[in-house]
């Protein structure tokens, strides 16, 4: 994936000009090698040592907590082993909160990357005021979580709200938006509404496609949508498949259920309807509601391990299927 | 154009019209509605509080509530709050630029054994879930006592944020090797090169660094709900819930209103910096 790719990109100038020209230049070679190597870690030893204290330390600690009844009052926890996996294994709950989760995500990720890519494609073609059509169609993309939040509360409430506003001007009855079942399209929609950042992205890899390979097809007859499917797109499918697991792991983490709920705290996290009781709502709840921290470690660190194996077999499945566009020229 | 006279259907400018008049009206429409959430957010702060309640949707306040604002402003201590915003976004986003540009140098310009390895670690943290890390990271700055202390900010922004470290990394690669070997042979120092010679080159990424990282912690909920005291905390925490009457109930308007004020700094600054910003949106979308 990715990473190959740009790691061989860092690596190109180095190979190719180190080797025929800083290297017989420089004999006293041994110790400069050496000062290198020391500095190269000199200067990556914050993020190392940061990395492994504020993430490799949390997340072990967390792992020892699955395996107690810790719940940061209560002197007396334990050791449980398994015990919390045990019961997290046959607790309804979390199943459901999952299957939700899971849900929200396969349908929210893609349709934002469709939107994003529409959006992508309109403000790329040759049209008046482009630049203010980007800039204000990717302004809601910096709205923050909790202004989000807010005016998605406004825009759907029962009585002051705009959709039941425009709903009841069309003759239709009003709806309870913001309870169930209803309350998990506005969490789609909340997606929906940050698309422009899938747009910035993709415009720039809409940019890069080459104009020759649009006036071969154009030449060969090809009609926009076939341009599109079989060009765009296959240049494009390394930015969306990127897109599609941050997207992915983004959505499973969000609090914006819990930002859309009546009492938007994590007192409140009761108030949140049961169609956006996500899995995520839920470790936050056995955190803050009832404080069983080692329950709650457990069910992270199963989320955890299922964004592993999700992220890996999305990119098993899809590596026949995205185009890397390897530079002839930089390969040399 | 001149071409009609050559060509026997006329329809084809006429097409092209009905084309662009599709494409505008699809263009305006969907901005419309990109748009609509933030102005009925303006719209609901400077409605009065019996428009709310109204069954019929009141599209537009009767008058328009201006002193909502000032309202909102005065009910809780809002330029505190503001202020303890910009401290933490502040101090994050100045530690962390300077901590993610010192880390990319590393990654651009020096090597080691396992550097491979490193880098590949660093960008598959960024894909790692931050709200896993972010629950047993509250429990353990509990158990240090930097619970209701700004330290945890300054822990995250000195070890440095693999996004960050990314770009400047990009933008280090692409300096000429020259720049240094002149300065190498002169004898200075990594430190010396990276602080006098690379860093005055970067002002587009420092400054595109500075920008995100402030609105990542501006905009940030659960650290600072987590973390800190209700007078300690910063202002998407007040934001989002000290705007409740004594009935328990929300305030709508004077919380619509609030919350505009608490947005309007973010879009200024995205509008200002939009340069950088999108820059750096666009080279994390993998190049």
């Amino acid at each position: 994936m990715s990473v190959d790719q740009i790691s061989s990109v860092a690596d190109r100038p180095r190979s190719s000009a180190d080797a025929g020209r800083t290297r017989p230049a420089r004999r006293p070679g041994a110790s400069m090698t050496a000062r290198r190597h020391r500095a190269f870690y000199v200067f990556t030893s914050p993020w190392i040592i940061g990395f492994l204290l504020l993430t490799i330390a949390p997340m072990g600690y967390a792992l020892w907590l699955s395996f107690t009844t810790f719940d940061g009052i209560s002197p007396n926890w334990h050791y449980v082993g398994l015990g919390n996996y045990r019961e997290l294994m046959n607790d309804s709950v979390t199943w459901d909160a999952l299957g939700r989760a899971g849900l929200f995500a396969v349908i929210s990720v893609p349709l934002s990357i469709i939107a994003g890519l529409g959006l992508a494609v309109l403000v790329n073609r040759p049209i008046r005021a482009r630049g203010v059509f980007r800039t204000l169609l990717y302004l809601p993309a910096v709205v923050p979580p909790v202004g989000a939040g807010i005016a998605f509360k406004n825009v759907f409430d029962q009585n002051s709200g705009a959709a039941n506003g425009a709903l009841t001007f069309f003759g239709f009855d009003a709806v309870g938006w913001l309870a169930d079942p209803y309350a998990r399209y506005v969490l789609v929609m909340t997606v929906l509404w940050a698309a422009g950042n899938i747009m910035i992205i993709s415009l720039a890899g809409l940019q890069d496609v080459p104009r020759e390979l649009h006036e071969a097809a154009r030449i060969d007859g090809a009609s926009a949508w076939r341009t599109f499917r079989s060009i765009t797109v296959p240049l494009l499918s390394p930015v969306l498949l990127f897109q599609t697991v941050t997207g992915m792991i983004a959505s499973v983490q969000t609090i914006m259920p819990m930002l859309l709920a009546p009492l938007s705290t994590p007192a409140g996290l009761t108030t949140v309807p049961q169609s956006n009781y996500t899995y995520m709502i839920h470790v936050f709840s056995q955190y803050f509601a009832l404080g069983r921290y080692g329950y709650a470690s457990a069910l992270l660190w199963v989320l955890f391990v299922l964004i592993l194996i999700a992220t890996g077999l999305i990119f098993k499945f899809t590596s026949g299927v995205v185009f890397y566009n390897v530079d002839p020229e930089a390969k040399k | 154009m001149t071409a009609t006279s050559l060509n026997p259907k006329p329809p084809l400018r006429v097409r092209i019209r009905v084309n662009r008049l599709v494409l505008y009206t699809v263009l305006v429409v969907v901005t419309g509605l990109f748009l609509g959430p933030f102005g009925w957010l303006v719209l609901t702060g400077l409605k009065a509080p019996d428009e709310l309640a109204a069954a019929p949707v009141h599209w537009l306040p009767d008058t328009f509530q201006w002193h909502n604002f000032a309202d909102a402003y005065q009910l809780i201590d809002f330029l505190g709050y503001a202020r303890n915003s910009l401290i933490i976004a502040s101090i994050y986003a100045v530690l962390v630029t300077l901590s993610s540009a010192w880390v990319g140098f590393g990654f651009a310009r020096l090597d080691a054994p396992g550097k491979k390895t490193l880098f590949g670690i660093l960008l598959g943290s960024m894909m790692l879930p931050q709200m896993i890390t972010l629950l047993p990271t509250y429990l353990i700055f509990a158990k240090l006592g930097m619970v209701d202390t700004y330290w945890p900010w300054v822990l995250w922004g000195l070890s440095s944020a693999p996004y960050l470290v990314f770009l400047f990394r990009q933008f280090f690669a692409g300096l000429p090797r020259e720049l240094e070997e002149a300065a190498i042979v002169d004898g200075c120092g990594y430190a010396q090169i990276f602080w006098r010679i690379f860093l005055p080159q970067s002002w587009p990424v420092l400054s595109a660094s500075f920008v995100i990282a402030f609105t990542w912690t501006w905009g940030d909920y659960i650290a600072p709900q987590l973390l800190l005291s209700t007078d300690k905390t910063t202002l998407s925490v007040a934001v989002m819930t000290t705007y409740i009457s004594s009935a328990g109930t929300p305030i709508a308007n004077l919380q619509a209103a609030a919350s505009v004020m608490y947005v309007i700094p973010i879009l200024l600054i995205f509008l200002v910096a939009q340069r950088g910003f999108v820059a750096g949106m666009s080279t994390s979308g993998l190049k």
